[in-house]
């Protein structure tokens, strides 16, 4: 099968003042269409930062990753932004929600950058939000929500224009077990629902464990099964 | 991203943050009043002096009497022209005069039932009357059929007195009281007129008064209107040498009139040279299309030698002041709105800082730069546009009450000159651009933190801090 994200021999190094410090040290993965995929790693490993360069958030000091054929090397930083919308959904641990907008303007978003008219993006929305648990929160604005209400919503909207890969970093970091469980539950039972493929992230066994497929991420390395 | 959707974003923003708005706002509001208001004022002074010189002469015309035209310098330029019917025909061709009047001007004492008084005459061609801005007040134009009918200047009436009330009521204080123009109306006036060279001889003539005229134009005011012919055969009699007396007049009677040359009596060899000039017309009116017209043909006609004038000549200075204040107001009203300037883009930036996070998130979600650039842009014309209506509201009030202070001065400065203008005046057009120019002001102002706002990187801005 064809990957759907391909990493080649990453590396991506920071300058701080007179020293480099090389944080992703030539990494090379495969991520195929409809698999959920979790890098576990320890804190520092390198984890979001190649999660960012996968995003086109950021540009790797070397190698290319190709999401659905196309060099996000060749793509603009004008241009990333209407690719990540069409292609990309973000999960973010600190859900990342804006503290003016409501619940339900939160989660179209992304149609509001697209263009879509009011009528019918609330429609979606609100479905949307319904089918996560939230139907009663709509008019919530983030700040009057809990920690897994928020996430809901920022599941939400990753999911709203229906992208064909999420990326979930750490999602689940700020809730409590019993919380963890529902989320995760609700994240990967609905991206296998609508055949997305899934980059989740993690240091947690317990949370690695709702993945198709596990890779271990030690020190800017990715190791294939255990990892030592 | 949908036009609605964004000034909807903005405003939404610009609302969550009230205190801040509201005095960013006024800074814009202040700019915009103060450069209305400064404005309105050269405007307002501008359209008061027309005004005010339209009452001493119409601005669309010319007047043009026997002498020549002189530059700065002193020295004539052209060559002289008589005041006759060769010249009539001339003025008619020059483009841009719509009508010419040639004139006569005679003087004499005249009686007005118990009244006595005197009367200042003037012939024109009846049929141009109302081209030369001639309306009346009461009664009706002299038609050119008629023969010794005349129209009166509104202030006509004051010539004449009552010598019998005068006598008995002693000594006079202060200026003869005013009286009614309408008394004139339908009266019969006789005037006696002199010859000049021999003031033994003298004719009688009786006028009908049928019109007064309106106080528009003040230059009018105290001479009556009769036809042409009337006043030409009156004139030919004033100026007449009278067998007699061989020694010409000194012609002091009537200003106006063409001297004779004391040369032009005493060689009878140069005489035959020099033409006689006595029945030449005293002035010439020439009305134009409009004030460009008449500025331009009154040069035009001086650079011919003629001894031309207009009230419309004298608008240039006129302009030039109103457009000095205006300069001087609208620079102190431009730093005021170049303040607001600063205020609005130091409010930008405080406003990415603040929201860094937010650019961040909305770019990671599919903010384009164009969405992110016009965000801040609508936030920034938004203030513009709120700060500059109110301050045009604003600068309404405060014109308002200029007017009303001034008017008040005015009431007790100027007499009988009417109501007086106002001295701020905010024409349609000065508003539309005051309120356009805050917006753009606002956009201007704008697009440095929108730019600022596009290099954000994403990543720097969501990182868990
Ligand atoms: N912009 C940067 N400049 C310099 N060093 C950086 C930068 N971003 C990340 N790093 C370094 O790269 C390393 C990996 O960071 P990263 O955020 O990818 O770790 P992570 O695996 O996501 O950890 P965590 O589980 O704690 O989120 C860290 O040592 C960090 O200090
Ligand atoms: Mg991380």
């Amino acid at each position: 099968m064809k990957p759907i994200i391909k990493s080649e021999n990453i590396i991506k190094k920071y300058r701080m003042g007179s020293q480099v410090v090389p944080v992703l040290k030539g990494i090379d993965l495969n991520i195929y269409p409809g698999e959920t995929l979790c890098i576990l790693g320890t804190s520092g490993s390198g984890k979001t930062t190649f999660l960012n360069l996968a995003a086109g958030l950021e540009r790797p000091t070397k190698g290319r990753i190709i999401i659905e054929g196309y060099n996000l090397n060749k793509i603009s930083e004008k241009n990333m932004a209407a690719f990540r919308r069409k292609y990309i959904g973000f999960v973010f641990q600190l859900y990342n929600l804006l503290p003016a907008l409501t619940a339900l303007e939160n989660a179209v978003l992304p149609l509001i950058f697209e263009g879509v008219p009011s009528r019918e993006r609330e429609k979606k929305g609100r479905e949307l939000l319904k089918q996560m648990g939230l139907g009663n929160r709509l008019r919530h604005k983030p700040g009057e929500l809990s920690g897994g209400q928020r996430q809901r919503v920022s599941i939400a909207r990753a999911l709203i224009n229906n992208p064909r890969i999420i990326f979930a970093d750490e999602p689940t970091g700020n809730l409590d077990s019993k919380t963890t469980v529902e989320i995760l539950k609700l994240l990967t039972d609905t991206v296998r629902e609508n055949g997305q493929t899934m980059l989740l992230v993690t240091h947690d066994d317990k949370v690695a464990g709702y993945a198709d497929r596990i890779v271990h991420m030690v020190d800017g390395n990715i190791y294939n099964g255990n990892a030592n | 991203m949908r036009k609605r959707d964004i000034v909807l974003m903005a405003y939404n923003n610009l609302w969550r943050r009230k205190a801040r708005t509201v005095l960013t706002c006024l800074g814009v509001l202040i700019g915009t009043a103060s450069i209305i208001v400064m404005l309105s004022i050269g405007i307002g002074f501008k359209q008061t002096m027309e005004r005010d010189m339209a009452r001493w002469g119409s601005l669309n015309i010319i007047r043009i009497h026997p002498g020549m035209s002189y530059d700065e310098y002193g020295n004539p330029s052209g060559e002289e022209h008589r005041l006759n019917d060769d010249t009539v025909s001339e003025l008619k061709n020059i483009p841009g005069v719509v009508a010419v009047s040639p004139a006569f001007q005679v003087h004499g004492e005249a009686r007005l039932g118990r009244k006595n008084g005197w009367l200042d005459i003037v012939g024109v061609d009846l049929d141009t009357l109302e081209d030369l801005e001639f309306s009346v007040s009461d009664g009706r134009l002299p038609t050119a059929e008629e023969r010794f009918t005349i129209v009166a200047g509104s202030q006509v009436i004051n010539n004449f007195w009552d010598e019998r009330a005068s006598r008995m009521g002693g000594f006079h204080q202060g200026p003869p009281p005013e009286q009614d123009p309408s008394e004139l109306l339908n009266q019969r006036i006789s005037v006696s007129i002199f010859n000049q060279s021999n003031p033994e001889k003298r004719k009688n003539y009786n006028f009908m008064v049928v019109g007064i005229l309106d106080e528009k134009n003040m230059e009018h005011a105290w001479q009556v209107f009769g036809s042409l012919d009337d006043i030409k055969r009156i004139h030919e009699f004033m100026v007449k040498e009278s067998s007699g007396s061989g020694a010409a007049s000194s012609g002091g009677m009537i200003t106006m009139s063409r001297v004779v040359p004391m040369e032009k009596s005493v060689s009878s060899k140069r005489r035959s040279k020099m033409e006689d000039t006595r029945n030449d017309y005293n002035f010439i009116l020439v009305r134009t299309k409009d004030v460009a017209q008449t500025k331009k043909v009154s040069a035009e006609l001086r650079e011919r030698g003629y001894n031309a004038y207009s009230m419309a000549d004298s608008l240039e200075g006129i302009e030039k002041i109103s457009k000095t204040i205006q300069a001087v107001l609208g620079g102190i009203g431009s730093i005021t709105l170049f303040v607001a300037f600063i205020g609005i883009t130091n409010t930008m930036i405080m406003s990415i800082y603040e929201r860094t996070r937010e650019i961040g998130i909305m770019k990671v979600i599919g903010a384009s730069f164009a969405d992110v650039k016009a965000l801040f842009l609508a936030e920034a014309s938004l203030i513009g546009l709120i700060g500059g209506a109110l301050g045009l509201a604003f600068s309404y009030l405060v014109s308002a009450i200029i007017n009303e202070i001034t008017a008040e001065y005015m009431q007790s400065g100027m007499m009988g000159a009417g109501p007086p203008g106002n001295i701020s005046v905010i024409p349609v057009w000065l508003a539309a651009f005051a309120v356009v120019f805050a917006i753009l002001i606002g956009l201007g102002s704008g697009l440095y933190p929108a730019n600022r706002a596009i290099k954000l990187s994403p990543i720097v801005a969501i990182r868990n801090e």
